[in-house]
């Protein structure tokens, strides 16, 4: 109870600086309600992104029992940047996809079918080979087949200034484009997948002895691995349409919970998703304190705080030979 | 076994299990009742942990095998759970979980999936704690006990399911000699609540001195079924190990009646 009173103290203190801090002058009458009203679509933008990374990180954790996991090693995350960044790119090139949906919504609908693909592929192979080891080595091989394509993409993009500009800024991470309708697009999703997530608790905590005991005390091992992709996925397929592709999320804030939420999901779920959504409001409103001509992106401050931060967990993990 | 559950043989047929396409388990039947110790034994490779995992449904296997009369091969996961739990040598679980909270998975089979304890859950904990001697240790981190502790949390883990069929598998295996008697005691004060119980054994003396009935296996074939003083005689026991047996050879241990008293 302690903990989630602390976590609602921060997630105000960081509500409030998410608000007020920025370039725009909130003291001109004209323009504030602008300022007021972007900055709110911002901070709703960084929380359910967080929030979704987060929880992903936790989940994927459990079920391949490692702490190193986040959720893009399942490759969906890799899946909705790419489908994020081909949506841009026809776009921008072709003017494709603009009679479909609305422009604003195009780049989130290519992130959410980038993830499916990525997840067809994964579950294909899954259900091939029945096995965790194979959804992680699938999970990566995925990642690095789309981080490939992703590259190829962006470097005939650069043939168009502006164009390229737009994909090299979508894949190191912003919130602050996001409108009402992103979010009213993502907000049901990440709320449906993290409650099943947490519904999936249980079986999830049964798997931290492996899938063998797992089995014997009454888990449906298949069922669990399955569902924990397909939730995942749309956890880091909202994510990424929110705020392209951000990082670490996922690997440190569970972690940093764990010694204070516990290890059972149905607990740590929660408390991670606050937490998660904490860490990366914090970290939008560090990315516009930093002194820059243009904002820094929010991936890099991610990576910038969360990559010490991780190593220290590390350090105090080892010591404690106490890991996931 | 607590007031009220119900008691259940196991009865198995033909069980076959091949692993990797070459078959290690040829056509076993195995018959275990209520009250009633049955040991598995024989040399390493004879494929004893083999058919335990079969009989838990945790291996594909030809043949039938039945707990309560039902055949459990259909079942899902849950309602196989609910009939049969089975205790691994050492648990794979790494993770900093408190003993209470490792016992609290055993509920899985009863629950809805939903978060909190009912009181049924939290009287099946309390019970299993106490039967397996393990609720001095509810507090502690699983991963920090002893190898013997461990055991009797995981124990009290399928005793928290109140499955009435415990599969055990080498549950004295690296325990001291007093851990060993204690965890010994405890099966056949399970034995006596009707549990019925299956268990791996390595240790042939033990397994005269606890079980009442024993299969022993071969490269993957029955050698000698019956009860545990037939079985490990010396007839048996040459076929299988290759070694004689001599009656009364070896030094033996009891509990020391204060110490258990102490308990």
């Amino acid at each position: 109870m302690r903990l989630y009173l602390l976590l609602f103290l921060l997630l105000l203190v960081a509500g409030v600086l998410a608000v007020l801090v920025g370039s725009g002058d909130l003291s001109n009458p004209e323009l504030r309600d602008t300022f007021l009203k972007l900055r709110g679509y911002r901070l709703a933008a960084a929380f359910l992104a967080g929030a979704a990374l987060a929880v992903g990180g936790v989940v994927v954790q459990g079920l391949f029992r490692n702490p190193l996991a986040s959720p893009s090693v399942l490759g969906t995350t890799a899946g909705a940047s790419f489908g994020g960044q081909v949506a841009l790119f026809s776009y921008g090139i072709a003017g494709l996809g603009g009679g479909l949906v609305v422009p604003e919504m195009i780049v989130p609908f290519g992130c959410f079918v980038g993830a499916l693909g990525a997840l067809a592929i994964l579950l294909l192979f899954v259900r091939v080979t029945q096995d965790l080891l194979a959804l992680l080595l699938t999970g990566f091989v995925l990642s690095a087949l789309f981080l490939s394509l992703s590259g190829l993409l962006t470097s005939i993009a650069q043939e168009t200034w502006e164009l390229g500009r737009a994909i090299v800024s979508f894949s190191l991470g912003s919130v602050s484009g996001t409108g009402p309708r992103q979010l009213s697009f993502a907000l049901p999703l990440v709320a449906s997948a993290l409650v099943a997530c947490w519904f999936w608790g249980r079986p999830l905590d049964l798997l931290l002895s492996g899938e063998e005991e797992a089995m014997s005390m009454g888990a449906n091992v298949d069922a669990v691995r399955w569902w924990s992709a397909v939730w995942v996925s749309v956890l880091v397929a909202s994510a990424v349409s929110l705020g392209g592709n951000v990082g670490f999320v996922g690997l440190v804030v569970p972690h940093m919970l764990r010694p204070f939420a516990g290890t059972k999901h149905q607990r740590l779920i929660p408390a991670a998703a606050l937490a998660g959504g904490i860490f990366l409001v914090s970290c939008d409103v560090l990315a516009r304190l930093i002194p820059s001509r243009s904002e820094i992106p929010l991936g890099v401050v991610t990576g910038l705080i969360g990559a010490p931060l991780f190593l220290l967990l590390l350090i105090k993990l080892r010591r404690e030979h106490a890991y996931a | 076994m607590r007031d009220g559950n119900v008691q259940m043989a196991l009865r198995a047929r033909g069980v076959t299990v091949s692993l990797g396409g070459r078959k290690v388990l040829w056509d076993v039947d195995v018959e275990a009742n209520p009250g009633e110790v049955l040991a598995l034994l024989g040399p390493n490779g004879a494929g004893k942990s083999t058919l335990l995992k079969a009989l838990a449904g945790l291996l594909p296997y030809e043949g039938t095998v039945e707990i309560g009369g039902v055949e459990v091969a259909p079942l899902p996961p849950r309602k196989r759970a609910k009939r049969a739990s089975y205790v691994p040598q050492r648990s794979l679980l790494r993770s900093a979980l408190s003993v209470g909270e490792v016992v609290a998975l055993g509920r899985y089979v009863h629950g809805a999936g939903f978060g909190g304890m009912s009181k049924a859950d939290r009287d099946a904990i309390d019970h299993a704690l106490a039967t397996a001697h393990a609720d001095v240790l509810r507090d502690r981190i699983f991963t920090r006990l002893s190898v013997g502790e461990q055991q009797r949390v995981l124990l009290a883990r399928a005793l928290a399911s109140d499955a009435p069929v415990l599969l055990m598998d080498e549950p004295t295996a690296a325990l001291d000699v007093g851990e060993r008697l204690s965890v010994l005691r405890l099966i056949r004060t399970l034995a006596a609540r009707k549990h019925t119980i299956v268990v791996v054994l390595h240790d042939l003396a033990d397994a005269r001195s606890t079980t009442d009935r024993a299969l022993l296996l071969k490269d993957g074939r029955v050698v000698e079924k019956g009860d545990t003083q037939d079985v490990v005689a010396p007839e048996p026991i040459r076929a299988a190990y290759g070694v004689r047996l001599i009656e009364n050879a070896r030094i033996g241990f009891e509990p020391d009646t204060e110490t258990v008293q102490a308990e």
